[in-house]
């Protein structure tokens, strides 16, 4: 019977791996635990990602918070998943999107300091889909 | 009979599972870091190349320590790379040189205090930044660098790949490792004796003296 889930408590520190008693204890602890990590899972998953997107924006001249509001901004819609990933597998996708989001933001500059005489550029045009 | 015994025996005391290794995750586990390993042969001379330790140089010379600190912080972490993960031990070395000639602002080299205590009662001491900064030339930085990392088991593994030197003498083998020279995070202005007398006369004129004022007389 405990054959069958001796994989449960296999990989514990101490008694807790050989001894049923101690280690039913121990598995209802653990079944509990990663019930209530779902939740901190997903906060732990997006600081990484937001820490890896300020790493390779850093190596492109940018800051994260400028990165980010001026992707919006342009109306590219990618979650910090997909832009963290593009950033490790696709380097020059990344490149290329951070030097979207600093000509927007020069263009933002150009919004405010010229008093709206400038023509709007070209990236801050907001695209309807409706 | 005893030969052939221990091994019967032997067999059927064993446990049957130790031979399987279960491959599907426990519950609760988060996505793996990534390793320096488990990639493609032909993709294994990059995968070296991503996960390698590069050594940096960091030149402190009338730079705030704090900012030398931030700096090397990052870099010894591995937060300055897209592949970070804390368990992934991706961060650098760092060499720093001239912490002899940093550079606090204000008041600082007089108010600042570094406290310790031996253990001992009455063994609380406090030491002002200059009395510390003779006493130990590289005490103030990597003071401040080590108070900057994250405070659990990976700092002092951390520390160990930080290498101050007072002055601009760096050993032989550690020169030879050295890949790029990061840029200092403060610019240093110029003193006025460090301009040359010609930029001084280009320098425009931002007022127009009267001509009573004779500014060349010391009177």
């Amino acid at each position: 019977m405990n054959q069958n889930i001796l994989f449960l408590f296999q990989h514990f520190r101490g008694r807790k791996n050989r001894c049923y008693k101690l280690a039913v204890r121990s598995v209802r602890r653990a079944f509990v635990k990663s019930t209530k990590a779902r939740k901190e899972k997903k906060r732990f998953l997006r600081a990484l990602w937001i820490t890896r997107i300020e790493a390779a924006s850093l190596e492109h001249g940018l800051k994260y918070p400028a990165f980010i509001s001026n992707l919006l901004k342009s109306q590219v819609e990618l979650n910090r998943k997909m832009i963290a990933d593009l950033a490790i597998y696709e380097p020059k996708t990344f490149k290329s999107l951070a030097a979207l989001a600093q000509r927007r933001r020069q263009e933002g500059f150009l919004a405010a300091l010229g008093d709206g005489k400038e023509p709007e550029g070209i990236f801050s045009r907001i695209v309807h889909h409706y | 009979m005893a030969v052939a015994a221990p091994t019967a025996r032997a067999a059927a005391l064993a446990p049957p599972l130790t031979a399987r290794r279960f491959r599907f995750p426990l519950p609760g586990a988060l996505p793996p870091p990534a390793r320096a390993a488990m990639a493609s042969f032909t993709k294994a001379a990059q995968q070296w190349a991503t996960f390698a330790r590069a050594w940096y140089l960091l030149d402190a010379k009338m730079q705030p320590p704090g900012k030398i600190a931030a700096v090397t912080a990052v870099r010894l972490e591995g937060r300055h790379k897209p592949i970070y993960h804390a368990l992934s031990d991706c961060g650098d070395h760092v060499v720093i040189i001239n912490t002899r000639h940093i550079a606090f602002s204000g008041n600082k080299w007089e108010q600042k205090v570094y406290s310790s205590h031996t253990g001992y009662p009455g063994g609380f001491k406090q030491v002002t930044a200059t009395q510390l900064h003779m006493k130990d030339p590289t005490a103030i930085v990597k003071l401040t660098i080590y108070r900057m990392l994250p405070k659990n088991l990976q700092r002092r593994t951390l520390m160990q790949r930080l290498h101050l030197f007072p002055d601009d003498v760096i050993p032989e083998d550690i020169q030879k490792n050295l890949v790029e020279e990061l840029p200092q995070p403060r610019a240093v202005p110029k003193r006025l004796d460090e301009y040359t007398p010609e930029e001084i006369a280009a320098f425009p004129m931002v007022w127009t003296p009267l001509p009573e004022l004779d500014l060349n007389s010391h009177g």
